[in-house]
């Protein structure tokens, strides 16, 4: 029965390895994609081939690249979350406040990541047992979860520091998290995210729970038929979501020591869905890769980073960053068209 | 850092900035009758003081400016605006209210979106005064704040002093497009353009969200290592280039001036990685929108009011860390 499902969605890591297998392969096209914008950036600017630019850009696309990770996770399950942004703000910003009332770090990102865990149990419950769709659900928690964060904080800068009150024995290790580099060279948050990256790439692509993933997005019907708990498997994948989306505004929170609930990761939901979709997952569900994810997020963090360093107009810096989208997932389309 | 130089510059700059002068009189003005009969009655008046983001890290500052004048006024005055610059959200809310309100306070989302508003609650016989953010283009009887080109041009002059005449800026700002950024940076370039020594290499639109303004600066950095002064116009880049500053030991290389004066803004000068900061005492502002309202409803004439700017250095910046 399990090969039934199989046949409409399966996980590509489970594809037999072969150099025609590789270059068909969804991520191929994204990989060259980001390869030819690599190259004209190291022509074009003096400062993108360099190991601190490109450690530089490794830290800046890790918080969008761990908010992605599980971002594919509810793609591929069918559904899409628009409340990543306000569940960044809320759970970073409510473990500052945990950490300046005088909290060890443990608890306080404890309390963060469960924060992360109920508002993606309750996107879950509402997409699934509620049947409402998960755009709708989402949304609405998109609003009510920034509203709790203003309300919790008052509107005011949540400003992690000793003169707030935050222990310095926590708030050296809450920074070291934030803004340490392993070995002195590597940012921790890069190496959050690649730890993320390759255990969320274990469990989609080695998993009872990944094959399942895919098969719920490829078809519920099937799915269900199969005798796989469909709604289980959507939660799962929402409160997967919630988790990461807290732990990167954690982390955020530790690297810039200041957050505010009107402006952080307003709008960041749409840069998540817009690198999962570059590189490669569908809103219609079943199709998606970690590996095209962390490609997608490349080439989103490496197009902002390369136009500052061409000192590209503001203005022009928005409309390349969409027509990069566009023109991606347009490629990325017509070429499965083409293999049929 | 020349302390001398800028304690100059913030005396200087401490003096009245240049308004225009606007008196508007009562008797010009025909008040809506069921407003003229509640001040004849002597109940108290139902204003409106209508903000264009109430998420913002400013608007508990001005909602407590505004229930200060309330109480001292005798007014009821009640805090509105939109959770994020939404001049829809800001123009529906306006409109659903009028009927109820006396009196209008607004700082506008869009000074072109609101102005065409703000004159038709004006032609309904309510009085309408702007604070914080202007609307010169409407026929508001009185604005209350900083003017937002004399505050950059005070910004540019104190970089210019800062960096001793010459050297490499980069402006940053949040909002590249929006009135109040763009108001200020023409005032900005003005200042700097007076100082032949000085250039303005970009203006650095870095988004709203921490972490993309710290990237944003962190990448110009990299790509102009030749910058010797970073002038931010407003609240929130100004933390991020100092933070910028401090964590490459740039505190003598790179120059930070900028506006308000959030935590880590307090901090960032007292460890000397921001040089000046520029504040606009939003308590101030929201105090003086509901002050000006109630007295004009009141039988007096009244004009436009500077709320001034304060200037933080290293040297004075303990007055507000003690608060």
């Amino acid at each position: 029965m399990a090969d039934a499902v199989r046949t409409g969605a399966r996980a590509p890591a489970m594809d037999r390895f072969s150099l025609s297998r590789l270059l068909r392969a969804r991520e191929t096209g994204v990989f060259f994609a980001l390869l030819v914008l690599c190259i004209f950036l190291s022509i074009a600017t003096d400062g993108f081939l360099t190991s601190l630019n490109l450690l530089n850009v490794g830290r800046q696309v890790s918080l969008l690249g761990i908010m992605a990770v599980g971002m594919t996770f509810v793609l591929i399950s069918g559904e899409v979350d628009l409340s990543v942004g306000s569940t960044y703000a809320f759970s970073g910003l409510a473990t500052g406040m945990l950490i300046i009332a005088g909290w060890g770090l443990m608890p306080a990102i404890c309390v963060g990541l469960l924060t992360g865990v109920a508002i993606g149990l309750i996107n879950g419950v509402l997409s699934t047992y509620g049947r409402l769709p998960s755009l709708i659900a989402t949304l609405g928690m998109l609003s009510i979860v920034r509203g709790a964060a203003l309300i919790l904080t008052n509107g005011q800068p949540v400003t992690v520091n000793i003169r707030n009150g935050a222990d310095a024995g926590v708030l050296e290790t809450f920074s070291y998290m934030g803004q340490g580099y392993l070995f002195g060279i590597v940012p921790m948050q890069l190496v959050f995210f690649i730890i993320i990256a390759a255990l969320a790439w274990i469990v989609l692509s080695y998993t009872n729970f990944g094959f399942r993933v895919f098969a719920v997005g490829g078809s519920a019907k099937a799915a269900r038929v199969s005798g796989i708990s469909v709604n289980t498997v959507k939660i799962w994948a929402f409160v997967l979501m919630g988790v990461l989306a807290a732990f990167a505004g954690i982390l955020s929170l530790a690297f810039l020591p200041s957050g505010q609930a009107g402006r952080t990761g307003l709008g960041l939901e749409l840069d998540v869905i817009a690198a999962t979709i570059v590189g490669g997952a569908s809103l219609s569900g079943g199709e998606g890769t970690i590996l095209g994810t962390i490609l997608g997020v490349l080439i989103i963090g490496v197009m902002r980073n390369g136009l500052v360093l061409m000192g590209v107009s503001p203005f022009v810096q928005e409309l390349m960053i969409g027509l990069v989208i566009i023109i991606a997932v347009g490629i990325d389309k017509w070429t499965m068209r083409k293999r049929g | 850092m020349k302390a001398r130089q800028i304690i100059l510059a913030a005396a200087l700059s401490l003096l009245p900035l240049q308004f225009a002068h606007a008196d508007s009189k009562p008797a010009d003005f025909p008040l809506a009758e069921r407003i003229k009969a509640k001040v004849a009655a002597g109940q108290p008046l139902d204003l409106y003081v209508s903000y264009h983001d109430v998420s913002n890290e400013f608007a508990p500052f001005m909602k407590a400016g505004v229930a200060k004048a309330a109480e001292a006024d005798k007014v009821n005055a009640n805090f509105i605006g939109p959770v994020g610059a939404d001049a829809d959200g800001q123009i529906s809310e306006i409109e659903t209210l009028m009927g109820k309100m006396d009196g209008l306070a607004i700082s506008s989302v869009s000074t072109d979106a609101l102005a065409p508003l703000i004159d038709r609650v004006l032609a309904a016989g309510i009085p309408v005064v702007t604070f914080n953010t202007d609307n010169p283009d409407s026929k508001r009887l009185a604005f209350a704040g900083q003017d937002l080109v004399q505050s950059g041009r005070e910004a540019g002059k104190l970089m210019a002093t800062t960096l001793g005449g010459k050297g490499k800026v980069m402006i940053t700002t949040i909002d590249a497009a929006a009135q109040w950024s763009l108001d200020r940076e023409k005032g900005a370039r003005e200042a700097l353009a007076a100082e032949s020594g000085i250039e303005v290499v970009q203006t650095l639109n870095t988004g709203t969200d921490p972490q993309e303004i710290y990237s944003a600066i962190e990448n110009a950095m990299l790509a102009n290592p030749t910058v010797t002064g970073i002038l931010s116009l407003e609240c929130c880049s100004t933390p991020a280039a100092g933070t910028w500053v401090e964590r490459n030991n740039a505190a003598d290389k790179v120059k930070v001036v900028g506006f308000d004066l959030l935590d880590q803004t307090v901090g960032l000068v007292e460890s000397g990685n921001i040089q000046a900061t520029i504040d606009q005492a939003p308590e101030k502002q929201g105090f003086a929108a509901v002050d000006l309202l109630a007295k004009f409803i009141k039988g007096e004439t009244i004009d436009n009011l500077d709320t001034g700017v304060g200037i933080y250095t290293k040297e004075n910046i303990g007055e507000v860390a003690k608060k």
